[in-house]
């Protein structure tokens, strides 16, 4: 009978750890905070703000957080045990659609000017191809040079499919170029020191580049894959079991907070909120953009209008996960080899999603 | 474990943003059995520093940014993986440790006795040897595996649109591969591309 009681009790766990990085796309939990839709649902959430994904997986795994905001790959490659010891996960909602995009350093997009001559300043109008760098792949080959290197900010992430599938659509294979992991707040840096030739990124770190004048943003991930979960929220199988009334409640008030977010006002206030130290700690001017359909190109040059550049919330989907696009990851996740092509997509999702 | 004294000292590479911290650990350790290298981790450089230093073992804080670009050295195969430890400030790091790929890396608390911080990158360092020996077998073992079952497909093949026996099959596939100085694995592969397409 205790233990029965106990269950119970546990079952309306009302106090919670979230685990956040500190990136624009987290906006939904800032939201439900500030808005106080998880105390309208009986829960005192603390968001813990993580400087690593690695970290933020090991924490989630240990203990010391009940739920994280992910990289949509993520759950899924800790499901498989992928860079940790396999865990059954659980994807009980999508927070985030897109909002990556991807820069070139200034060095190497003169570069491209120059070996596209026809191209002149047309070029940032509209999200560029890939092929575009294809001369210049060729060109370091045959002249035995380094091979063009690029950042992403984890292995299982959305970030490095995308990289991986704009270079493919214009002809550049991953054998190609180098690709390296380094840290959201690392890549600024990195680009400046001349370590790296581009990146793909979330926001605010496309437009901090920009702004500086280190880097021109060429394609959104908008561009490049249209409408893909980005970030999810992800629990272990185990915490769900223990917990559904309380994991009910966090969807509820997180799927409202997606739904505030759909208006563009809303989303400049949310942007208020998110340049906080506490959270994102960046600039308004640098986080805004993402969150209003703006694409920053380069300095000087005007800003594109990418329409869904950031998406919390799709009418048809209420933030669920979907199961084909579950499945369409760990395709993604096969092509870069990140995953053995015998194993049955299917079963997996049926697991996770 | 009754590992004997390694001759060489222990490489170690520390990303602490601590510089206090720093001191006093690299002050605890004896300088003939190890040798500290010290960096602050927001650095991005940090894989340079790896490629240049080959540290046996790396120290990092968990709460580093630059965890993620360590944590990538296991996933990305253009780089060699290093036995990591993590500093923590959880109190109770068993939870964590449980979770951790074996013997990649290990949590340990901040608070660690720092004569206790010997025996720990002692044992990350052998225990990480040993997984990545496993870890080899592992991969050659699949290796194996997998290329026999190409050739097992290619003879069946053979057999059915040739009319071969067995043997005669397995024989034609030698017999190109060593003609063409390639593995037996590459000709099956080979020779089951031109068979299905031909047969489409």
């Amino acid at each position: 009978m205790a233990q029965q009681e106990k269950t119970m009790a546990q079952q309306n766990k009302t106090e919670l750890t979230i685990g956040f990085m500190p990136l624009s796309d987290c906006a939904p939990l800032v939201v439900a905070q500030k808005l106080g839709l998880f105390e309208q649902q009986g829960l005192a959430v603390k968001l813990e703000r993580q400087n690593s994904w690695a970290t933020l997986r090991d924490k989630l795994l240990a203990g010391y957080l009940d739920m994280a905001q992910m990289l949509a790959p993520m759950p899924l490659a800790m499901h498989l045990g992928l860079g940790n010891v396999a865990e059954k996960m659980s994807v009980p909602m999508i927070l985030s659609y897109n909002g990556n995009g991807i820069t070139l350093s200034t060095q190497l997009f003169s570069e491209v000017l120059t070996a596209n001559s026809a191209l002149a300043q047309t070029v940032l109008a509209e999200p560029m191809s890939a092929s575009l760098l294809k001369p210049i792949v060729e060109q370091r080959k045959s002249a035995g040079l380094n091979k063009l290197s690029f950042a992403t900010v984890f292995p299982y992430s959305c970030h490095y499919y995308q990289l991986a599938a704009w270079l493919y659509q214009g002809g550049i294979s991953l054998e190609d170029v180098d690709i390296r992991i380094i840290p959201p707040s690392g890549m600024v840096q990195a680009m400046g020191n001349n370590e790296i030739d581009g990146f793909c990124v979330g926001s605010p770190w496309n437009a901090v580049a920009v702004r500086a004048g280190i880097g021109v943003t060429v394609i959104a991930s908008r561009e490049i894959w249209h409408n893909t979960p980005e970030k999810v929220l992800g629990v272990t199988n185990n915490w769900q079991l223990q917990h559904p009334q309380t994991l009910l409640a966090v969807t509820r008030a997180l799927g409202q907070a997606c739904q505030w977010l759909t208006g563009g006002p809303n989303r400049f206030e949310a942007a208020r909120w998110l340049s906080e130290a506490g959270y994102v700690g960046a600039e308004l001017e640098n986080i805004a953009p993402a969150l209003l359909d703006s694409c920053l190109t380069q300095q000087g040059s005007a800003p594109r209008e990418v329409q869904g550049h950031t998406i919390f919330h799709q009418s048809q989907q209420h933030n669920q996960a979907d199961r084909e696009q579950g499945i369409w990851l760990l395709q993604q996740m096969q092509r870069c080899s990140h995953l053995d092509a015998s194993i049955d997509l299917q079963q997996v999702v049926s697991q996770v999603y | 474990m009754s590992e004997s004294e390694p001759q060489q000292p222990l490489r170690v590479l520390l990303i602490d943003d601590d510089p206090q911290r720093a001191v006093a650990l690299s002050a605890a350790l004896d300088k003939s059995r190890y040798l500290v290298e010290h960096m602050i981790g927001a650095d991005v450089s940090l894989l340079k520093q790896v490629d240049a230093l080959q540290p046996d073992v790396i120290i990092i804080d968990i709460e580093s940014p630059s965890r993620d670009i360590l944590d990538s050295l296991h996933t990305l195969n253009s780089f060699n993986p290093k036995p990591i430890v993590m500093f923590s400030e959880q109190e109770d790091t068993n939870t964590i440790n449980q979770s951790v790929h074996c013997g990649v890396s290990a949590y340990v608390t901040r608070e660690v006795n720092t004569k206790r911080v010997r025996s720990i990158l002692d044992a990350a360092v052998a225990r990480f040897q040993q997984m990545q020996s496993l870890r080899n077998q592992l991969q050659e073992t699949q290796q194996e595996l997998a290329s026999r079952k190409v050739v097992e497909r290619a003879k069946v093949l053979l057999m059915e649109t040739r009319n071969l026996s067995e043997n005669e099959a397995y024989q034609m596939i030698r017999k190109m591969a060593m003609d063409n100085g390639q593995r037996m694995e590459q000709v099956a592969k080979n020779m089951i591309d031109i068979i299905t397409t031909l047969s489409m």
